[in-house]
């Protein structure tokens, strides 16, 4: 259990967010052709997980975009953005904002990532959907870096989160 | 459990369908304004729950368009459409259309709904979606009109909906004399 902020005021966080030196855990997800995506799927890549409440906000929309050009610029490296949206959301988002470099994966089946990762909104306004949050894997699935953004209108910090695999 | 068809191949569905004369199911779905909205909300109403994949699905918007304007022809009547999309999504469709009338609701904070009401997809890879239905209950929350759509291309059937929940009046012959 964690806790953020939204407009300062607090909201609790379901599950354990990951620490720098963890094993990430397995996960399944949803791509934008509705198929199965799993963390295995990027085998013997770096990962950066770019987690957030939903594509259709105007923040997250920032995030995605600032997060696809950065990536552009790293080797070996995936970016997930994760989110609770339905990938129809996802893929007419990138689609609309040209976003087509990044990988956008829907928790639609389930809810077991939010709590396996530690950002599953429990209470207020925005239960339901992820926090925002960015973890960055190695190619052997250690967590590099983590930061559960403290207030959810805020993004995160993607100077550290990309120094991590530099 | 039932199973419906996408494009030529069976879908199994979840849950039990409710069936005409039943009470309707307890509900807790969410609102654009990322509010709680149960069942009793719309009490002493006549509610109609048409229930989608995704509102980001042409089917999806063309139904809600078509109960937009169900949602004006029925007085005392509340017409939701439901599906997993997030509130966020609702409200970009809302803005979008310009609905008035129709109220966009999402099952985001749990899937009790699409077991309760019988229409949870459990076969990848549209689990995780509500297939199509059409769910007309009366002002004390009695079924009276439900259609599991067979075909998540097709739509429901509009017409049997609003005649099965406004029957025609009887003529009192001592009135029409």
């Amino acid at each position: 259990m964690s806790q953020v902020t939204l407009g300062g005021n607090a909201i609790p966080v379901d599950g354990a967010f990951p620490a720098q030196g963890d094993a990430a855990k397995p996960f399944t997800l949803v791509g934008k052709d509705l198929a199965d995506v799993s963390l295995a799927s990027f085998a013997g890549k770096n990962k950066v997980l770019n987690i957030f409440p939903s594509i259709d906000t105007p923040t997250c929309a920032t995030s995605v975009r600032r997060f696809n050009e950065s990536a552009s610029k790293l080797e070996n490296t995936v970016v997930l953005c994760i989110s609770a949206d339905l990938p129809f959301a996802q893929a007419r988002f990138c689609g609309a904002e040209g976003l087509a470099n990044v990988v956008t994966l829907s928790a639609m089946r389930g809810r077991e990532f939010l709590n396996d990762y530690g950002v599953a909104i429990a209470g207020g306004p925005l239960k339901g959907v992820a926090a925002r949050a960015v973890v960055v894997l190695d190619a052997n699935d250690k967590v590099l870096y983590s930061e559960l953004v403290p207030e959810i209108k805020n993004e995160p910090d993607y100077d550290s989160a990309l120094a991590a695999l530099k | 459990m039932a199973t419906v068809m996408l494009n030529g191949t069976p879908i199994s569905v979840g849950g039990r369908f409710p069936r005409v004369g039943d009470p309707a199911h307890s509900f807790m779905l969410v609102d654009t304004n990322l509010q709680d909205v149960p069942l009793s909300r719309f009490y002493g109403r006549r509610k109609v729950i048409g229930v989608i994949p995704s509102i980001d699905a042409s089917i999806g918007l063309t139904i809600a368009r078509r109960l937009e304007g169900v949602a004006s022809a029925l007085d005392n009547t509340v017409v939701l459409v439901v599906s997993v999309d997030t509130p966020y999504a609702l409200s970009r469709i809302i803005q979008q259309e310009g609905f008035h009338r129709v109220q966009l609701l999402s099952t985001l904070r749990g899937r009790d709904f699409h077991k309760d009401y019988g229409v949870m997809i459990t076969d990848v890879p549209l689990s995780g979606l509500m297939t199509t239905a059409l769910i007309g209950i009366d002002v004390n929350d009695n079924v009276v009109h439900a259609e599991l759509v067979s075909d998540l291309n097709k739509e429901p059937d509009y017409e049997a909906l609003a005649a099965a929940l406004i029957p025609p009046v009887p003529q009192n012959p001592s009135l029409v004399a």
